[in-house]
């Protein structure tokens, strides 16, 4: 289909609105009211030793090692107008390929970057191609400059071959007018391992969908997220776990601190197959509403259909303990500081969780820095 | 240092303090006793500034300020700590930190420099061996899975770190076995000094073997309806409380 096509078919449909079940708490609806300038956004890529960066049009017309391997590879996307859009727009997608046995210590640093000088809808896509044995991080920061109203949808394509190592960090830090979609559709054969490190920052609306796929034995999907939604900011997380083939093991672990007038979505679905015996499915999400005019929407939905298997979900929505904050207090430590840290503690297994240090501090500084700034906190 | 005059607060629609009236001057001991329910941690809670209790008629002054229109965490900088009877567990927050936290908080409110690391561990080091606590037990979460006894020591330590001018120990002794009991009686006695002042708020006498007060009062019924001496205490203990009960009724 040609771009404009493309563009054309999605523009009969429009963005997902609160009618669809997926979209049900984030409706997309007003972005329709805008004349967008549909544009590919360019991904900056650090480069370092054992990772080949490429177009995907350029490996597959001169690489026949890649051909090969990508025989059969290419996936069906989820059926949404906006990945067919995605698609059609990113037709040739930037390829990060780690070849058989390659083991990339340090982390990649990817930046994706929305410049908010017009109203751009901005269209990204990546593959990330891990051979057998081959390990590989990325710490990706997503950040805009700007006011005007910006729209970006962002997919990625992660396969893992037997025995491959994958983390992905995410920071998504961007301003009040920036809704960002990301996709992450991860496909893992045996024995490999796959970590995501999701932390949504600031944004005016953020979704995270996030599809694992575990095609083999012996597969290890970790997913971790934490949101800290304030203002009017909506942060939703859409998580897939399809568990095809047995002994593999799946967690999430999410929390949230939502502050202000602040939204947040978790749907966690974990899909346990027929033949997914000997699964450890597990999911949990917790949640802090820090301000009385926060809103958390969290659905659980797990699916099995193989009969021995280990799989828990817990979601829970609280407020800050009043008698905590009273100790606090009777101690000399303000309200706003009591609050402060009761909440950073809350976040902080999720933070632990980021093997990269000067990451994880940063990150840890700029959820206290959002928090402290956030002055209308209430228990 | 600390007046109370005709204090009256309740909780809800339930008047519990009906007009106490306490004087305390420094290095002084009070001790306040009563059976169940006659509003003894209420009045232990109200001092330290709990916002679940409404004040409605009196006033208490402490160092000729009115602390009845101040916060807890500023009460806490003036100088009144409380220990607490049940100290609460805050999973994610280290004595350590939450003790950092607390200083360098009250030194701002002070109008002092905020301690550095290095002040900040020598006198870590030094109120640790007051109390007789374990590193391992500071570094661990605020009181998460401590036993009991950890927890009232935990209490006394932070009393040992913030120096208050005015410790209420509410029902420190409940909960705890004599050995217990004994250490953090010791670490309150070493506390104790001539510009400070200690209320002790306790249903047995148990505790004031080791905490020797100069004064005991009988609280009942949201009221003070005895004042004496630790011979007081001693005759609550062989008499119970009947007695005043019955002068009282």
């Amino acid at each position: 289909m040609s771009k404009e096509l493309a563009i054309k078919s999605f523009q009969a449909v429009g963005f997902p609105t609160s009618k669809m079940e997926e979209w049900k708490y984030t409706s997309l609806k007003n972005l329709n009211e805008i004349d967008w300038s549909w544009e590919e956004l360019n991904l900056s890529v650090a480069s370092i030793d054992g990772l080949q960066i490429c177009t995907l049009q350029d490996l597959l017309n001169h690489s026949t090692e890649f051909k090969a391997k990508w025989e059969g590879k290419d996936p069906i996307l989820e059926q949404n107008p906006l990945f067919a859009l995605n698609a059609a727009i990113c037709e040739n997608p930037l390829v990060l390929w780690i070849k058989e046995g390659i083991q990339i210590e340090d982390a990649v640093h990817l930046s994706v970057f929305l410049k908010q000088d017009k109203n751009t809808a901005f269209q990204s896509k990546m593959i990330v191609f891990l051979e057998k044995d081959s390990s590989f991080s990325i710490i990706e920061s997503a950040n805009s400059q700007g006011e005007t109203p910006v729209f970006s949808t962002f997919v990625q394509e992660v396969f893992l071959a037997e025995g491959a190592q994958f983390k992905y960090v995410k920071e998504q830090n961007l301003s009040d007018s920036c809704t960002y979609v990301d996709q992450t559709f991860v496909y893992q054969d045996s024995n490999s391992q796959a970590d995501t490190f999701t932390f949504s920052l600031n944004g005016g609306i953020i979704r995270n969908n996030l599809h694992f796929y575990i095609n083999g034995e012996q597969v290890v999907s970790n997913l971790n997220g934490l949101y800290v939604p304030g203002a009017n900011q909506l942060m939703d997380t859409h998580s897939v776990v399809d568990h095809r083939l047995p002994n593999s093991e799946s967690n999430e672990l999410y929390k949230g601190v939502l502050m202000g007038q602040s939204t947040g979505v978790f749907n966690g679905k974990i899909f346990v197959r027929k033949d997914a015996q000997k699964t450890n499915a597990f999911q949990s999400c917790r949640n802090v509403l820090a301000s009385q005019k926060a809103t958390m929407n969290t659905k659980p939905q797990l699916e099995i259909w193989a009969d021995d298997v280990k799989c828990s979900h817990g979601t829970t929505t609280g407020q800050l303990n009043e008698e905590s904050l009273f100790y606090m207090r009777s101690r000399g430590i303000s309200l706003a500081a009591a609050k402060t840290l009761l909440l950073l503690a809350f976040a902080q297994e999720v933070i632990d969780t980021i093997p990269f240090e000067e990451t994880r501090k940063s990150i840890s500084e700029k959820i206290i820095a959002k928090i402290e700034a956030s002055n209308d906190l209430v228990i | 240092m600390l007046s109370i005059n005709n204090l009256h607060a309740r909780i809800g629609e339930k008047e519990i303090l009906k007009g106490i009236n306490l004087e305390i001057k420094p290095g002084e001991v009070h001790a306040i006793m009563g059976p169940n329910g006659s509003g003894k941690s209420t009045l232990a809670s109200v001092l330290a500034g709990r916002e679940d209790y409404e004040v409605t008629e009196g006033s208490v002054i402490f160092q000729g300020k009115d602390i009845l229109e101040l916060a807890p965490e500023e009460r806490a900088a003036e100088g009144i700590f409380l220990a607490f009877q049940y100290p609460v567990e805050i999973p994610g927050v280290s004595t350590t930190n939450f003790l950092k936290s607390a200083v360098n908080e009250i030194r701002k409110y002070r109008g002092e420099e905020p301690m550095d690391a290095v002040q900040f561990l020598k006198m870590f080091k030094e109120k640790m061996a007051y109390v007789n606590i374990d590193q391992s037990l500071l570094s661990r979460a605020l009181n998460e899975g401590f036993s009991g006894g950890e927890k009232k020591r935990n209490e006394i330590f932070q009393m040992a770190v913030l120096e208050p001018k005015l410790a209420i120990l509410d029902e420190t002794d409940s909960g705890l076995d004599i050995d217990a009991l004994r250490i953090v009686a010791e670490g309150v006695n070493k506390l104790k000094g001539p510009d400070n002042a200690t209320i002790v708020v306790t249903h047995y006498q148990r505790l004031l073997d080791y905490i020797v007060p100069d004064f005991v009062h009988v609280l009942y019924k949201g009221r003070i309806v005895k004042s004496g001496t630790k011979e007081l205490a001693l005759e609550l203990e062989e008499k119970g409380y009947d007695w005043i009960k019955a002068e009282v009724d």
